[in-house]
């Protein structure tokens, strides 16, 4: 599978407490309109391939404190009813994985509703990341992905560190994307 | 969706004298030494003292358009400020080369190894105005306010920071904090720092530990200029109190932001104005609409209680103002009962 995937703004209208939502209100067309995604069986584990165009790649915010890195991330429903928009619900959470530009590897991630995403080390994964021509590709190479494997089903998003996207500011596919 | 952010039971607070600040820096490092030396935090100053009229710091911290909030309290977005030119980087210094140079013809100075474009109280005493006609200048020591509606819990999307319910001291979770700096963004008063390090925010933590063994913090303990009080709200008998509630001559920093900040100033005083032959205009140096531009139109009244209270000493007469002001007996300057206290055995 490898198929192009138009993103959208996440809604900031959701996001938790009362400064994102209105400072932010101007973040409606997505900073990133595409990006391409590939899942494959890979050996004992799955190789998530994702590609987007970013004109100006950010990969250095250590010394700095007004720079953010360009970051993605792949995640899978733990159950058929989790909810894609708001990273899960409270016993309906999504797993998955966390890439940023700044750092060496991957994170796991679990969340169960906006705000509440929690990070730790993604033992027994590989990320290689290259920008080149003006597109990041990054690929994860990745264990046993129990969510993935029952739901057969991800979402994805894209940050631009140089748009000063984080957290809820990013582009995210509408929906959960099928894997075959 | 807003946080619902539940009032605590009582609220630590400070009151600061600014006809009495040396502009020192005691408070600065007391403040960095106890808590701010990891690397990531090398430029940060939980506590600073600025030079006004000036830039502040970080460079711009009063201008309107670096804060999260409009002069009327509504949200807007702010700045994360710069390393270079807002806050001023930690910079290093070429001691090797000046050191080797010493013995040299040619010797080299020492210097920083950085560009230098901004730094903590960089326009020191600069000021404005022209000698000896209307030249003034003042100092203004900062830490967090501890706000009532503080900004900085408001923007955080993983609702990291929180008010204690003891005192009100707002504290960032650094476990939860993902290091989004949307509090550094949206607090006016630029008092969230992001360790470029550990990535995740840290602000001033009004020396907690301390508090809750009835001591002040190290800020308002080390002042050699005794102009730091330190107590409860609500605490009739104490001097936060009697300055902002008896006597209402303290007030807070850009109260136009509303975020009902904890930290009160005693807006400075100042010596008149000459004319062209050099006499007192009875004018203040320091433009009473520049001190309105930071304190807002509370400062007029306070600024008269104090001129009448001064006056009524000089003349002899008791002034209950002037002498907790005067800080005679400086333990007075603090009531904080302990709350608890640790006992090493
Ligand atoms: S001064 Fe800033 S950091 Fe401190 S409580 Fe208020 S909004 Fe938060
Ligand atoms: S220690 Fe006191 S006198 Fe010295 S700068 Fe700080 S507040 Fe001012």
């Amino acid at each position: 599978m490898n198929r192009k995937i138009l993103l959208m703004s996440a809604p900031v209208a959701m996001q938790p407490g009362g400064y994102v939502p209105v400072a932010y209100a101007d973040r409606t067309t997505p900073v990133t309109a595409a990006a391409e995604i590939a899942v494959e069986p890979g050996s004992g584990g799955w190789r998530v391939t994702l590609a987007w165009a970013c004109p100006q790649p950010v990969r250095e915010t250590v010394r700095e404190t007004d720079r953010f890195a360009d970051a993605c991330a792949v995640f899978a429903p733990e159950a058929p009813e989790s909810p894609w928009m708001t990273m899960g619900a409270q016993g309906l959470a999504v797993q998955g994985f966390l890439w940023r530009a700044d750092r060496p590897g991957l994170w796991a991630i679990r969340a169960e509703g906006l705000g509440t995403m929690q990070r730790s080390a993604a033992t027994g994964t590989q990320v290689s990341a290259d920008w080149d021509n003006g597109r990041w590709r990054v690929v994860l190479s990745l264990p046993e992905w129990p969510a993935l494997a029952a739901q057969r089903r991800v979402a994805l998003a894209v940050w631009r560190g140089g748009a000063q996207e984080r957290a809820g500011l990013k582009s995210v596919s509408a929906g959960w994307v099928d894997v075959a | 969706m807003r946080y619902d952010i539940p009032k605590p039971l009582r609220q630590v607070s400070m009151v600061l004298d600014l006809n009495k600040c040396l502009g020192c820096q005691t408070c600065t490092i007391a403040c960095k030494k106890l808590w701010n030396t990891d690397e990531g935090t090398d430029y940060s100053y939980w506590n600073s003292v600025e030079t006004l009229p000036g830039r502040g710091f970080p460079a711009g911290v009063h201008d309107p358009a670096t804060g999260g909030r409009t002069v009327e309290g509504g949200v807007r977005r702010g700045v994360v400020p710069n390393l270079d030119t807002a806050y001023g980087r930690a910079w290093t210094f070429n001691h090797e080369e000046a050191r080797a140079s010493a013995g040299a013809p040619d010797k080299i100075w020492i210097r920083p190894r950085e560009t230098v474009k901004w730094g903590p109280n960089f326009d020191e005493d600069q000021g404005q105005g022209d000698y000896p006609k209307d030249n003034h200048y003042f100092y203004l020591p900062r830490l967090c306010n501890h706000c009532t509606h503080p900004a900085c819990v408001d923007a955080c999307p993983r609702a990291a920071i929180a008010k204690r319910r003891e005192d009100g001291i707002v504290l960032v979770d650094q476990d939860r904090c993902h290091g989004y700096r949307f509090c550094v963004e949206a607090c006016p008063y630029k008092k969230v720092y992001y360790d470029h390090v550990r990535q995740v925010s840290t602000k001033c933590i009004f020396c907690l530990p301390r508090i809750e063994e009835g001591v002040a913090p190290a800020c308002a303990r080390q002042c050699p200029g005794r102009l730091r009080f330190v107590g409860y709200r609500d605490d009739e008998q104490g001097p936060i109190w009697k300055l902002v509630e008896k006597w209402k001559v303290a007030i807070p920093l850009h109260p136009e932001y509303g975020l009902g900040p904890n930290v009160f100033y005693v807006p400075p005083m100042s010596p008149p104005k000459l004319d062209a032959e050099g006499r007192p205009t009875g004018e203040p140096r320091i433009p009473v609409s520049y001190l309105e531009s930071l304190f807002g139109a509370a400062v007029h009244p306070a600024l008269e209680a104090l001129l009448a209270e001064r006056a009524r000493r000089r003349r002899g007469e008791a002034s209950e103002l002037m002498d907790l002001l005067i800080a005679y007996d400086w333990q007075q300057n603090f009531r904080l009962p302990p709350r608890q206290r640790e006992v090493l055995g």
